[in-house]
């Protein structure tokens, strides 16, 4: 009597097979619904050369995250190293760096509108960041340029030169400011902060900053923030703080050098940005001091802070984690008391670096 | 910023003729392939060759001039060792070998040991890695009656390959004779291929993968009464390629090249003296120069153009004398010393010195086999600027045991233990090292068990083999990338557990001819377990590791009549992961390939001459080892030889 009875090991092989598929992409604990916001969109830029950034969409009425979300509706994949993503008008831009392209999405359905080249004949531009203005982006691209495109006709209008292997912008005074990193000659970097004129579109002028600047933020107290590198040897990092109507030098200071590409996030009388010891430092913007080394209160272990966010609207802040930029990431929500928001942390793709909010 | 992983490529190549067949009964388990098979699996290079044995994971990067790198029983390329005639190709820059480098030409016989090679009488050097490919030269076989011996030939076909190759032997007197050969390989290395996920429904073609190597080789060999031998080899290797890269959705143009030039020298004098006494003697001074040019980097000179160069010098002496009957004990050393160059930013400028020392014995008992080295390791270095590499001072054992159970029978039971390391490269200590980099030695405790069986009968089955291991192997301070967010500041560190747990099978069956017809047909199947232990709150812990299968299986068959020979080979792979996430999103799919060549051997006059064709990818399969570089689809090979 050897029969083994295969229907019966059939059925338990699909029920395991099924129980364990519906866990997936659910979170255990519920994630308190904020009143406006639809979702969260992460942009996952994957691996440099593993052309497998993607786009992972957190669906708060819902509670579940869709992966890959773009590949997903438009069948066509984002391409590698998606670097920046910002929602401006009905519309939302994707910078893809070494793809060379300006992915433009429809917010509300992650359907592409269309999805502009930043090729400059057979060489790739490789676009870096996008700030808006007055119906015009500003891309910056490691090219030397930032290029003008008009939200509505979605062409690019023109090419600004601008310093070396441009970073971030803010717009500030109504003039934009441009950080050249000069961050691809390995031991001289550039030390400048381009001003352009946002009604002529030309540069005004070149303000010298601590070495390799990649970072840039700005408060309604009229400074400029800028966060260098240094050159990895005998400058140091720092940070140097701009007058935004003089467009003088007022602070230089090592001690408050930031992470590497972390965004300066400003929210009321204070910026956050990621600090060299990979706490989220707060800086209070009205009376020119730290006011706290580390933004989270709970201890909560973040492996890699990779980027942060702010949603004004929830009082939250997101802190995205890389772990070890070879597999998933997860992204944390704290409340304005610095403690993990319950149902946090939710699993992202690969290298998880911008993240932009959507409202119903 | 963007540092490029420039430096994962040189190397050197070999020269051929017919050797003798390897054991497959030894104590580790052993597996080869002689030149008459090289035709038979349709390879070109090293990697077509060892993609067949068990236990073996190549990673192509595919078409003529893509990086292949091999990884037997998940341990990683650093973890082999490339012998040329029993003296390492050594790559201390990035520990690894491209075998597609070495053309087939000039070779004689391909062998992989898992462990090491059970001769006692060996360089140190073949003591200190977790496992052996050993690459033999063609070595002259000449008499007085026909003092010279000439082969030229060529190959074309597919990629717009032209491969003409040249081999001359020459008998100087009854102790002198030469070898020396010329291989020119050019391809414009195109070929089409589709992409999946950008939108296009059009199939594109892959550029930048031209090719253009020249290897050039002479041996000189002395032969004195049957107990003193003496070689001395040159290798010239040169070659110039453009890097394809990764395929990169809606930006295909890419203009990276890079340019090899390797040399090297290598004297191996060996003697058996009268009393038992062997003496093994290899010395080695060789020069690996790289040049890596990207004309479109966006820095201040618009382009990016890094030169690299290894130097090293090698001497090694080895003693081997039988203490009693069935008892050998034998002491090896080996000295070298390495100078790395760059001119990239902030290069530390090492130089490494490693001094080996490997004491050995073989006992043989009856149907027992002993065997057991220690190997001490001793590493030190300096550098020019920034912090070298703590000393080392290593001691690891190995110990190897077989056993003939029945005395009429061809089976034999073998186990080994090996504890090994390997240093960290040059790159992991010094590439971009833009903050100090504390890495210790990687460590791999091997256990294997297996068993061979073979029977040869008078019936139609002339020849059956059949060997079976079992392993698990425990990586230690797996030496492991650690990103920043800053690209710059990428480092290493030691963070790495990985569990192997494996079984490797063969079979080789040969028939007897009939009236004419003979078949051959030989089968390698492997299982890999390999996961990841690192870190239990890790999202990939217990997870497989990336790029390794855990169902390989490589067959071969053959049929030949008279001067007519069809070979088939298929090679079956089961899917993958490309991160340490086990999730669909990471899959890269598995694959099925078949490959098939017919040879016909025939007079040219009175000279002996071969014409084959080969095909690869019969089915055109759309498919890839490493995700994002598509191998090619079905392609052709047109071989002429002939022999003066």
């Amino acid at each position: 009597m050897k029969h083994f009875n295969f229907k019966n090991l059939f059925t338990a092989i699909t029920l395991v097979a099924a129980l364990s598929a519906c866990k997936k992409d659910r979170i255990v604990e519920p994630i308190d619904i904020p009143a406006e916001r639809a979702g969260v969109y992460i942009l996952n830029q994957g691996n440099i050369n593993a052309n497998n950034s993607t786009l992972t969409y957190f669906n708060y009425a819902t509670q579940s995250s869709t992966s890959d979300i773009f590949s997903a509706v438009n069948g066509t994949k984002l391409g590698d190293t998606g670097n920046d993503i910002k929602i401006y008008g009905s519309k939302m831009y994707i910078v893809v760096n070494v793809s060379s392209t300006i992915e433009v999405v429809d917010p509300k359905t992650t359907k592409s509108i269309k999805r502009i080249s930043m090729l400059n004949g057979t060489a790739a531009r490789q676009p870096r960041y996008i700030v808006f203005n007055k119906n015009k982006a500003f891309i910056s691209s490691y090219d030397g340029t930032v290029a003008v495109l008009d939200t509505a006709s979605l062409a690019i209008e023109k090419y600004i030169t601008v310093g070396r292997n441009p970073e971030q912008m803010v717009i500030s005074n109504n003039k934009l400011y441009v950080a050249n990193s000069g961050g691809l000659d390995f031991g001289n970097p550039d030390k400048t902060v381009s001003v352009i004129n946002l009604s002529t579109l030309t540069e005004t002028k070149k303000v010298e900053v601590v070495a390799n600047p990649t970072s840039i933020g700005a408060d309604s107290y009229g400074h400029v923030y800028v966060l260098s590198n240094g050159d990895y040897k005998s400058i140091a990092a720092g940070l140097t703080i701009i007058n935004n109507a003089t467009d003088a030098v007022t602070l230089t200071s090592a001690d408050l050098a930031g992470g590497y590409g972390s965004s300066i996030v400003n929210n009321g009388d204070y910026i956050y940005y990621i600090s060299a010891s990979n706490g989220i430092l707060v800086y209070n913007t009205k009376t020119q001091k730290v006011e706290k080394e580390n933004f989270i209160t709970d201890n909560t272990a973040i492996t890699s802070p990779f980027n942060i966010a702010y949603d004004d609207i929830n009082q939250q802040l997101f802190v995205m984690d890389a772990k070890n930029y070879a597999t998933n990431g997860q992204l944390f929500a704290f409340g304005k008391d610095g403690k993990l928001v319950k149902g946090y942390p939710i699993t992202t793709g690969i290298t998880p670096g911008a993240v932009v909010f959507v409202n119903k | 910023m963007a540092q490029t992983d420039t430096t994962s490529r040189k190397l050197n190549e070999v020269t051929i003729i017919a050797t003798s067949r390897l054991n497959n009964k030894t104590i580790t388990s052993a597996q080869q392939i002689n030149s008459t098979d090289f035709i038979k699996l349709n390879a070109l290079n090293v990697a077509d060759a060892v993609r067949n044995f068990a236990g073996v994971n190549v990673k192509d990067y595919g078409g003529i001039g893509g990086l292949k790198t091999i990884s037997v029983r998940s341990l990683g390329s650093t973890h082999t060792a490339v012998l040329l005639d029993g003296v390492q190709i050594n790559d201390a820059q990035n520990g690894q070998i491209d075998l597609s480098k070495f053309v087939l030409t000039n070779v004689s016989q391909v062998a992989l040991f898992n462990g090491q090679p059970d001769d006692l009488l060996q360089p140190a050097r073949a003591f200190a890695a977790g496992s052996v490919l050993s690459v033999k030269s063609i070595v002259p076989n000449l008499s007085i009656i026909k003092p010279y011996h000439v082969l030229a030939g060529v190959k074309g076909g597919s990629f717009g390959l032209v491969n003409p190759y040249f081999q001359w032997q020459q008998r100087l007197n009854a102790s002198w004779s030469l070898v020396a050969n010329a291989n020119y390989t050019y391809a414009n290395g195109r070929y089409k291929y589709k992409v999946e996920g950008d939108g296009s429904d059009t199939l594109a073609v892959r550029r930048n993968g031209d090719v253009k190597a020249l290897q050039a080789d002479a041996a000189v060999y002395w032969h004195k009464s049957d107990s003193s031998d003496l070689t001395v080899r040159f290798n010239y290797y040169n070659s110039k390629r453009g890097l394809p890269g990764a395929v990169i959705f809606y930006n295909p143009y890419t203009t990276e090249r890079l340019e090899n030039e390797d040399a090297f020298v290598q004297a191996k004098y060996s003697r058996t003296f009268k009393n038992s006494l062997r003496i093994l003697l290899s010395s080695k001074v060789s020069q690996l120069k790289t040049r890596y040019l990207d004309p479109q980097f966006l820095n201040t000179q618009g382009y990016l153009d890094q030169h690299y160069r290894q130097r090293e010098a090698y001497q090694s002496a080895a003693i081997a004398y039988q203490l009693l009957p069935g008892w050998e004990v034998s002491y090896a050393v080996d000295a070298s010393y390495i100078k790395m160059d760059a001119d990239i930013y902030n290069y530390a400028y090492p130089g490494r010195f490693t001094l080996l020392n490997v004491l050995a014995s073989k006992l043989t008992k009856g149907n027992w086999m002993l065997q057991g080295n220690l190997l001490q390791t001793n590493i030190g270095e300096r550098v020019k600027q920034g912090k070298p590499m703590a000393s080392q001072s290593i001691l690891k054992p190995t110990l190897m045991a077989s056993f003939k159970p029945f005395d009429h029978t061809g089976l034999l039971i073998r186990a080994f233990y090996k504890d090994i390391f390997r240093a960290p490269t040059l790159d992991e200590l010094y590439f971009y090292a833009i903050l100090p980099r504390t890495i210790k030695p990687e460590d791999v405790k091997q256990y294997n068990l297996g068993a061979t069986y073979q029977v040869k009968t008078d019936n139609l089955l002339q020849d059956i083999e059949l060997t079976s291991d079992a392993y698990y192997n425990h990586v230690a301070n797996k030496i492991l990338a650690i990103p920043n967010k800053n690209p710059a500041i990428y480092s290493f560190s030691n963070i790495g557990k990985v569990d192997i747990k494996g079984i490797d099978v063969t079979l080789k069956i040969q028939t007897h001819q009939i009236s004419n017809w003979s078949l051959s047909a030989a089968a390698s199947y492997t299982f890999q377990k390999a996961i990841d232990v690192s870190d239990e709150s890790s999202s990939t812990y217990l997870q497989q590791i990336p790029y390794t299968p855990k169902h390989t299986l490589a067959l071969n068959a053959g049929v030949n009549c008279k001067a007519f020979s069809i070979y088939v080979n298929h090679l079956l792979s089961s899917h993958r992961y490309y991160t340490g996430n086990n999730l669909p999103e990471y899959l890269v799919p598995g694959y099925g390939v078949t490959d098939a060549s017919a040879i016909y051997h025939f007079k040219a006059g009175a000279m002996p001459a071969q014409l084959s064709v080969e095909a690869n990818n019969l089915s055109n399969k759309n498919y890839s080892i490493i995700r994002s570089y598509p191998m090619p689809g079905r392609s052709y090979r047109l071989s002429f030889q002939i022999t003066i």
